[in-house]
């Protein structure tokens, strides 16, 4: 049989990357077919290549066995390929309708849109595969997942037969990421094929027929799913043995450190984020924040530090209340903050990793009325940092926004955990790192914790937070749906609250 | 896809070396200055003859020294104000605005000081550290109001500086046929007090302590941006608004820091023109040296040596153009194109720090396959 899609000997560099390295690969018609790897090993660039983001620089493409020279997307739309990105590219103020039909040019058709006509082919498409949501409905209005959907539609009706899709879990809850799953079967019976990016291996022993490993630009191996497991999985995705559970005694929880009430806080839109949150942190102890991306967890970090007004509510540091002093006070009263995105907040790009190392602290390193810096105690400090965090390259001239993430995180956890905080709220800490920065993250955190650190992790992936926290407290909507202790958790049950169920509407709930 | 200027390869790491850059920087001189040579053809001008003449006349004698370093001066203090603002993110372009208001600010001292002035003589440092405070903060009020204006409300610095030259210069016309006018016809200022006019530094020629004034400046910019923790919160705010809020950088204040000193900059430039050259208030004193500077700026990588550098040799082809005009009658327009085109020039001769020229594929012989050889071998 002919294979519906054939990579062969596909090569690609980015300045001194070699981000695809004489790749093969072959997906076979009506499959699903897991494209697994850690970040950077080049999974999307090369999907983007099978798109026509991005252009090969050698090898060749056939589809269903013909050489197929693909430039463009338009190229590849017209072959039957479809790609969904991890940022949805829709339109928000348009209806469903008018999102799938964007940029569509039916050759012969009337000038005229007739977005009745095709109103009822998506409804027709959405009933078939299962697909719910409204033609008419407006984009802003939806949810991520309806987005998702709006996506698949929009390949769907372009008559995609390849459907391409990056990471496409991220920003589900896991019930959302269950309905996806049904709708990729649905497709992949009705002679869709599936290429699905993931780096995890759950989704891929879950929906996958079959799974390419890569990792440094190559394709490793691909193998049948059934006949692998999660262990050899990760093995070939690393290269090497992976701790899955670090082992973790619980922390000995001392005497409150943080203590929120009744907490309210407003985005940038004035949209009300962060509802009525009380909340307690002792020393010695992680307390993980669960929730989706998007339910007020931001909004609540970015209050503690003071980054951003409260309306009502305060908050008590070692005993302070620290509600409404100003965000350089924070550090002083013995608090740090890893934010979520540590290219654009966390660090400034174009400053070099020693002035890096500074930053939000920068008075501890000047004499003269804080005016002067002093290069010598920069430098010593910057040079501790990378030396006790293993940062590489071991250059603190180079510009930070050159570190690779996981490294880059470390310069950022490593300048907050330098001070000796009392309190580390954590946001997101290995959100996009490869298996290894991931694992040397965590395993500071739980090291700070001994030291007797109080610390607020605030995470999307359950997973993490299952692996680190000492209690886990649910986000939904702005209000904390329940906190658990992490020895009693359940994933059905914090599924279900971060889905909005509040922990004494839980079923089976004593 | 391909076929757009396939003549060009990316190269893998792009060139940042400085060595690199001085090549590349000279090397776009030399083709603008080739390019610009064509226009001398009209003239039945030797265009070789003519640079050589004008860079003989703009650094070769000691009398086109000083006139250079004169051009110089006001240039330097833009470019050093234009560095200041926009890495700390406020991209300012009214120094054309701030000149005036310097120049207008440094008369008015100035008068005072006269025998029947408001305030009558001063010892000579007490003035020029009263003109010099005066100029400044005026400058740097004037430039602060749009400063504030995005700091705290988030106007368009862009526009509303512009704006503002407009009326800076009609205040300046306002001044000089009104309240500061002197008898006669000329809408202008009463000459200023012989005791406060700029000493000259090189016997023989015009030049002023202005430069002086300028080079130190240049240096304090430099210390201030590089070694100090205001520098450090300025350019923060200016690379990543967002870094600086999270490190407890308040944006706002920045900006309107950035403004003042940025603005107060300009202002000397003001101020050395009228106490070193025009020794009055009078109209069309800003001559577009107000945006020539932040070209100069530009030019010089916003890094305070590099404008000095860049401020001087454009200033000397300022003078070498007049010069050349009174010598062979090419205007002065033909030697301003030039200059335009060595800024342009030098601009897009970034291009080649990222990309390489395929010169085989740019003279077009062999086509096809040996490019896919040079292709993949990079």
């Amino acid at each position: 049989m002919v294979p519906y899609i054939e990579l062969r000997n596909i090569n690609k560099r980015f300045s001194d990357v070699n981000a695809n390295d004489h790749v093969d690969l072959s997906v076979n018609m009506g499959e699903i077919h897991a494209l697994l790897g850690e970040n950077g090993a080049g999974k999307s660039t090369l999907m983007n290549i099978l798109y026509g983001l991005d252009y090969k620089d050698e090898g060749e493409i056939f589809v269903q066995g013909q050489f197929s020279d693909i430039r463009t997307p338009s190229d590849a739309i017209a072959l039957g390929i479809g790609m969904i990105h991890q940022d949805f590219m829709l339109i928000p103020p348009f209806t469903v309708t008018e999102n799938v039909v964007v940029g569509l040019d039916e050759e012969g058709s009337s000038p005229l849109l007739d977005l009745d006509k095709a109103a009822r082919s998506i409804k027709a498409l959405s009933e078939q595969h299962g697909l719910e949501v409204d033609p008419h409905a407006r984009v802003e209005h939806l949810s991520v997942g309806e987005e998702q959907r709006v996506e698949i539609l929009k390949l769907l009706f372009r008559n995609a037969k390849l459907l391409i899709l990056d990471e496409p879990t991220a920003v589900l809850t896991p019930k959302e990421a269950e309905g996806l799953f049904e709708v990729l079967r649905s497709l992949a019976d009705n002679d869709h094929t599936i290429i699905f990016i993931t780096h995890k291996l759950h989704e891929v022993m879950n929906i996958s027929d079959r799974v390419t490993v890569m990792r440094d630009g190559k394709a490793i191996d691909t193998l049948k799913t059934k006949s692998t497991n999660p262990r050899e999985l990760a093995m070939k995705m690393v290269g090497r043995e992976v701790v899955f559970h670090i082992d973790k005694n619980l922390g000995k929880s001392g005497e409150c450190v943080l203590q929120i009430e009744n907490l309210h806080v407003d985005d940038d839109t004035g949209y009300h984020k962060v509802q009525g949150v009380s909340l307690d942190v002792h020393s010695g102890e992680i307390l993980g924040l669960a929730g989706v991306d998007g339910n007020g967890q931001s909004e609540l970090a970015q209050a503690l530090m003071n980054l951003r007004p409260i309306k009502e509510g305060n908050i008590i540091v070692n005993d302070v209340d620290v509600t409404n002093i100003s965000s350089s006070l924070h550090r002083s009263a013995g608090m740090a903050y890893v934010p979520a995105d540590r290219r654009k907040v966390g660090s400034v790009s174009e400053l070099s990793v020693a002035l890096n190392t500074i930053l939000g602290n920068i008075n501890h390193y000047a004499t003269a009325g804080n005016l002067i810096i002093q290069d010598l105690q920069v430098r010593e400090h910057a040079e501790e940092l990378v030396e006790r965090f293993d940062v590489r390259p071991r250059n603190l001239t180079l510009d930070a926004g050159k570190l690779s993430g996981g490294n880059l995180q470390k310069v950022v956890l490593g300048r907050e955990i330098m001070h000796e905080p009392s309190l580390l709220i954590v946001e997101q800490p290995s959100r996009g790192l490869d298996v290894g920065a991931t694992e040397y993250v965590r395993r500071q955190l739980l090291t700070e914790r001994d030291r007797g650190t109080a610390i607020f992790l605030i995470s999307a992936e359950l997973e993490e937070i299952l692996a680190l926290s000492d209690r886990i407290a649910i986000i939904y909507e702005g209000e904390i749906m329940g906190v658990i202790n992490s020895d009693e958790a359940v994933v059905e049950a914090i599924g279900l609250m971060m889905g909005g169920t509040r922990l004494e509407d839980l079923p089976g709930y004593r | 896809m391909m076929s757009k200027a396939s003549f060009l390869e990316r190269r893998q790491t792009p060139k940042e070396s400085s060595s690199v850059t001085i090549f590349i920087t000279a090397l776009a001189i030399i083709l603008a200055l080739l390019f610009g040579s064509l226009l001398f053809l009209p003239f039945g001008v030797d265009p070789f003859k003519a640079y050589s003449t004008m860079v003989e006349m703009s650094f070769g004698t000691l009398r086109g020294i000083g006139y250079t370093l004169i051009k110089a001066t006001p240039l330097i203090f833009v470019g050093l104000g234009t560095i200041f603002a926009w890495r700390s993110g406020f991209f300012y372009l009214g120094f054309e605005g701030t000149i005036l208001i310097g120049a207008a600010a440094a008369v008015w001292i100035a008068l005072l000081t006269d025998p029947e002035g408001a305030i009558g003589p001063l010892p000579r440092l007490l003035f020029l550290l009263l003109v010099f405070l005066v100029s400044f903060v005026a400058g740097g009020i004037w430039a602060g109001i749009v400063g504030v204006m995005r700091g705290k409300f988030g106007g368009n610095e862009v526009i509303l500086s512009l704006m503002m030259n407009f009326v800076a210069l009609f205040l300046v016309n306002y001044l000089v046929s009104g309240p500061l006018r002197a008898p006669g016809d000329l809408p202008q200022t009463p000459r200023i007090p012989q005791a406060t006019i700029l000493d000259f530094i090189i016997p023989g020629t015009r030049a002023h302590s202005g430069i002086l004034l300028a080079l130190f400046a240049a240096i304090v910019v430099w210390f201030v941006l590089r070694k100090t923790t205001i520098g450090y919160k300025q350019i923060v705010a200016g690379l990543s608004p967002s870094a600086a809020w999270y490190g407890g950088i308040n944006v706002g204040n920045r900006v309107i820091l950035a403004a003042f000193i940025g603005g107060g900059l300009g202002a000397l430039a003001g101020m050395v023109e009228v106490l070193g050259v025009h020794f009055r208030l009078l109209d069309g004193l800003g001559e577009g040296t107000g945006f020539i500077g932040i070209v100069a700026a530009l030019l010089g990588k916003l890094h305070s040596i590099g404008v000095v550098i860049a401020s001087i040799l454009y200033a000397g082809m300022e003078v070498g153009a007049d010069v050349m005009q009174r010598r062979s009658g090419v205007p002065s327009s033909v030697i301003f194109v030039i200059q335009s085109l060595i800024v342009l020039f030098i601009l897009a001769s970034d291009i080649l720090r990222y990309y390489r020229i395929n010169l085989s594929k740019l003279f077009g012989n062999d086509r096809g396959k040996k490019t896919l050889e040079v292709d993949s071998s990079t």
